[in-house]
């Protein structure tokens, strides 16, 4: 019981400082929404525990349902790895396409003054 | 014929005069790519003559080399030849990877370590680093070559338009490679000589390359 709470309080928590970060217009509105989703997805989960048992035991899963959540958190955790990766690669390929132009930029400026 | 040299330089401070003054016996048109080098190869590659483009912060080789291929295209080049900045490669052997594109209007010409003349590799990059190397490029790129990693080659143009290096590290080489036989290019591997002064592309470095293959794999 004691644990459900502690997790509900962490979760408003992070939802009111995304909230923050959306109203000083630090994140993206489709990343705020993406992220209340995930939170209130996460909250209702925490909040019908029993429930989630219930249904994972007529699903016939032998784990119980905190279980089941500590799994999917840790598949999605791949999965953000794996697409930050991705955007991390794209940054490289756009710092470099950048600094190419500069330096074709800067060639050009160097021949016409001479 | 438009021939362009291209030596992309990295902390070259040593060779770089060097090798630009051993290269204008046979090319007039150098390019050096300064690759955000933190000591004086900038400076010192100007005051040969060559023309010096510089990266502000260091990409890796085959992002400078691309630096250099998109110059060319921009100014019209009909021939473009790679070459490295530390000394490794002759220049006396520039004529040799030419005359395929010149002469028999090959494409592309590779550099080739281990046809004929007798590099001096260290025996554990021969053997072991360079089978590895020729398998990885066999098994996921399908090219078969007698050197899987030569940094000394010439592209056409009509080479240069197709092929476009995206690998900023040393895969460029594996890169351009299954470019050459994915757009069916067909090339000529010319016998070359290299100078190892040290023991060259490190095992850490070949392990990032071949994470650097896979990684682009993975994307495509």
């Amino acid at each position: 019981m004691w644990q459900q709470i502690i997790a509900l309080v962490l979760i408003i928590i992070f939802i009111s400082r995304l909230t923050l970060l959306r109203k000083s217009g630090k994140i993206l509105k489709n990343e705020y929404i993406f992220w209340i989703i995930f939170w209130s997805l996460a909250g209702l989960a925490i909040l019908f525990l029993k429930q989630l048992d219930t249904l994972l035991i007529d699903l016939g899963f032998s784990g119980s349902g905190i279980n089941f959540l500590l799994y999917l958190a840790v598949l999605f955790l791949f999965y953000l790895i794996f697409r930050l990766r991705l955007k991390i690669l794209d940054l490289d390929k756009k710092i470099t396409k950048l600094l190419r132009e500069i330096a074709l930029r800067d060639e050009n400026n160097i021949s016409n003054d001479k | 014929m438009k021939i362009l040299c291209i030596i992309p330089a990295y902390n070259e401070e040593k060779n770089i005069a060097k090798t630009i003054s051993s290269v204008k016996k046979y090319i007039n048109d150098i390019l050096v790519v300064n690759d955000g080098s933190k000591d004086n190869t900038q400076k010192l590659a100007q005051e040969t003559g060559a023309r010096v483009i510089s990266h502000i912060i260091n990409r890796g080789q085959g992002a400078s080399l691309e630096t250099g291929n998109e110059y060319a295209r921009r100014h019209n080049y009909d021939v473009v030849v790679h070459f490295d900045a530390d000394g490794q490669f002759l220049a006396e052997e520039i004529p040799d990877i030419l005359k395929p594109i010149i002469e028999n209007a090959y494409p592309i010409s590779f550099g080739s370590r281990f046809l004929n003349k007798k590099s001096q590799i260290p025996w554990f990059k021969k053997h072991v680093i360079m089978r590895i190397a020729k398998a990885i490029n066999y098994i996921f790129l399908g090219v078969k070559t007698s050197d899987p990693q030569s940094g000394f080659r010439a592209m056409s143009k009509e080479a240069l338009e197709k092929i476009r290096i995206e690998n900023d590290g040393m895969a460029h080489c594996s890169e351009i490679l299954a470019k050459t036989n994915k757009y069916k290019f067909v090339f000529k591997e010319v016998p070359i000589t290299v100078l190892y002064n040290e023991f060259g592309q490190s095992l850490g470095s070949g392990f990032r390359t071949v994470k650097d293959l896979l990684i682009n794999k993975i994307n495509k």
